[in-house]
C-alpha cells in the first residue's frame, strides 16, 4: 500500500473507554474528524462494572453498561466513529504519526492514547489453566453460573468488594480473601459490614493465595492459601479475582513512548508523551488516579490540547 | 454460509451486547439464550463451549458444522460467519 492510499485522519484514539469517548464528545463537536480503535467494549472496565456509584449527575448510581452505552452514544452522535480492531505500532512521521492496526495501516495527525487497564492475573498455579472452568475477571459476565454456589473473591479494594457484594446475588456463600486490609472506599466497607453480618461474605485478612485446585472435572473446587504459617484450604466452586489493575500499555514496549516502570504511560502537563502529537489519557497514564470521573475529565483536557495541537503553534 | 447463530447471553454482560450489535450491523439475525431468564440452559452452555462464561457464540452452518465462539473475539466471530 503506497502512502498515498493510507486512510488518513486528524485525531486517531486507541481505546474507547471513558477518556476517549469523553474526548471525542469534545473533538467531534469541533468538527476534528476523530477514529476511535477498540479491541475489546466501549466503555472498558467501566462497561464491564456493575454498578457505578460516584459518577457525577447520577444520584442514584447508573449501571456501568448503561453509562458506557450513554457515552458512546453521546460520541456517535456528534460523528465519532468507532473501529474494532487493535493498534500495534505508532511511528514519528512529522506532520503525521503512522500507527499499524488490524485493519491496516492507518495515519493520523494526532493520536491519544487511552486503552485503560486491565484486571492483573495472580500468578499462581491453576490461575490461567481453569480460567472460565472456576476462574473468572468479570462478575457482570460469569456471576450467574454461581446461582446457589460457593465462591471465593480475591481481593480488597474497591472492585473486589463491589463485585463480592454484586456476586451476593446469586452466590449462597462468598470467602473474601485480602492479602492485608480491605482498602475499599468508607462506602463500600460500610455495605460489606451489613453483608458480612448477614452471614453471606466471610472476609479474610492477611490471606494470600497460594494455588486454585480442580478436581476430576477440571473445575475449580478449592484454593490453598497461607495465613501467617497456617495454610488453609476454601472449598468453592468458583473464584473471581480483582487484585488491581496493569496498564494496556503493551504495544507500546518498544516505541520512544517513555513508560513508567510499571507500564503506564508518561505525559507532560498537557497530557502529551514525549512523541509530539501523541497524547495519553485515562486509566493508562501514568498518575492516573484510576476513577472513571478522572479519566472523562482527562479525556476532555486533552481534547483541548490536540485541538491546540492541531492548530499549530500560536503566533 | 450461516444456518443460524445462537448466543447464550446474561443481562448485565457487556461483551454480549457487542456481539449482538456486531451481528446486527452486519446484517445477522440470531436466537438468544438469556442465563439469567433461563438458567436451566447453563448446563447446556458449558457443555456446547466448556466454559463458565458468556457470550458464547453457536453459528450453525448449512452442512451443520457448528462453530463456537467463547467472548467478544472478532478474529474468530468474522470467519465464522462470513
Amino acid at each position: 500500500m503506497s502512502d498515498t492510499d493510507i486512510p488518513k485522519h486528524d485525531v486517531i484514539m486507541i481505546g474507547a473507554g471513558p477518556a476517549a469517548l469523553s474526548a471525542a464528545i469534545y473533538t467531534t463537536r469541533e468538527n476534528i474528524d476523530t477514529v476511535l480503535f477498540e479491541r475489546g467494549v466501549p466503555g472498558g472496565l467501566a462497561a464491564i462494572t456493575d454498578w457505578v456509584d460516584n459518577y457525577p449527575g447520577f444520584p442514584e448510581g447508573i449501571a456501568g453498561l448503561t453509562l458506557a452505552d450513554n457515552l458512546q452514544k453521546q460520541a456517535e452522535r456528534f460523528g465519532a466513529t468507532i473501529e474494532y480492531g487493535e493498534v500495534t505500532k505508532i511511528t514519528d512521521e512529522g506532520e503525521y504519526k503512522r500507527l499499524e492496526t488490524s485493519s491496516g495501516p492507518m495515519l493520523a495527525r494526532a493520536v491519544l492514547i487511552a486503552t485503560g487497564s486491565d484486571y492483573k492475573k495472580i500468578g499462581i498455579p491453576g490461575e490461567k489453566e481453569y480460567y472460565a472452568r472456576g476462574v473468572h475477571y468479570c462478575a457482570t459476565c460469569d456471576g450467574p453460573f454461581y446461582r446457589d454456589k460457593k465462591l471465593v473473591v480475591i481481593g480488597g479494594g474497591n472492585s473486589a468488594v463491589q463485585e463480592a457484594i454484586f456476586l451476593t446475588k446469586f452466590a449462597s456463600h462468598i470467602d473474601l480473601l485480602v492479602r492485608s486490609q480491605i482498602k475499599a472506599s468508607e462506602i463500600l466497607q460500610d455495605d460489606l459490614k451489613k453483608i458480612v453480618e448477614s452471614g453471606k461474605i466471610t472476609v479474610h485478612l492477611g490471606v494470600a493465595p497460594l494455588e486454585i485446585v480442580a478436581g476430576e472435572d477440571k473445575l475449580v473446587n478449592k484454593v490453598i492459601a497461607q495465613k501467617g504459617e497456617e495454610k488453609i484450604d476454601f472449598e468453592t466452586d468458583g473464584v473471581f479475582i480483582f487484585i488491581g489493575l496493569l496498564p494496556n500499555s503493551q504495544f507500546l514496549a518498544n516505541s520512544p513512548i517513555e513508560l513508567d516502570k510499571i507500564g503506564f504511560v508518561v505525559t507532560d502537563d498537557h497530557l502529551q508523551t514525549g512523541m509530539p502529537g501523541v497524547f495519553a489519557a485515562g486509566d493508562v497514564r501514568s498518575g492516573a488516579t484510576m476513577q472513571i470521573a478522572s479519566a472523562s475529565g482527562e479525556g476532555a483536557t486533552s481534547a483541548l490540547m490536540i485541538r491546540e495541537y492541531l492548530e499549530g503553534p500560536k503566533q | 454460509m450461516v444456518k443460524n447463530i445462537t448466543i447464550f447471553t446474561t443481562n448485565t454482560c457487556a461483551y454480549c451486547g457487542m456481539v449482538k450489535k456486531w451481528l446486527g450491523a452486519k446484517g445477522h439475525t440470531w436466537d438468544e439464550v438469556n442465563l439469567d431468564e433461563h438458567p436451566e440452559q447453563q448446563a447446556e452452555a458449558m457443555r456446547i463451549s466448556g466454559a463458565m462464561t458468556v457470550p458464547v457464540t453457536v453459528v450453525t452452518k448449512h452442512d451443520d458444522t457448528q462453530e463456537v465462539i467463547i467472548g467478544f473475539n472478532l478474529a474468530k466471530l468474522a470467519p465464522a460467519v462470513s
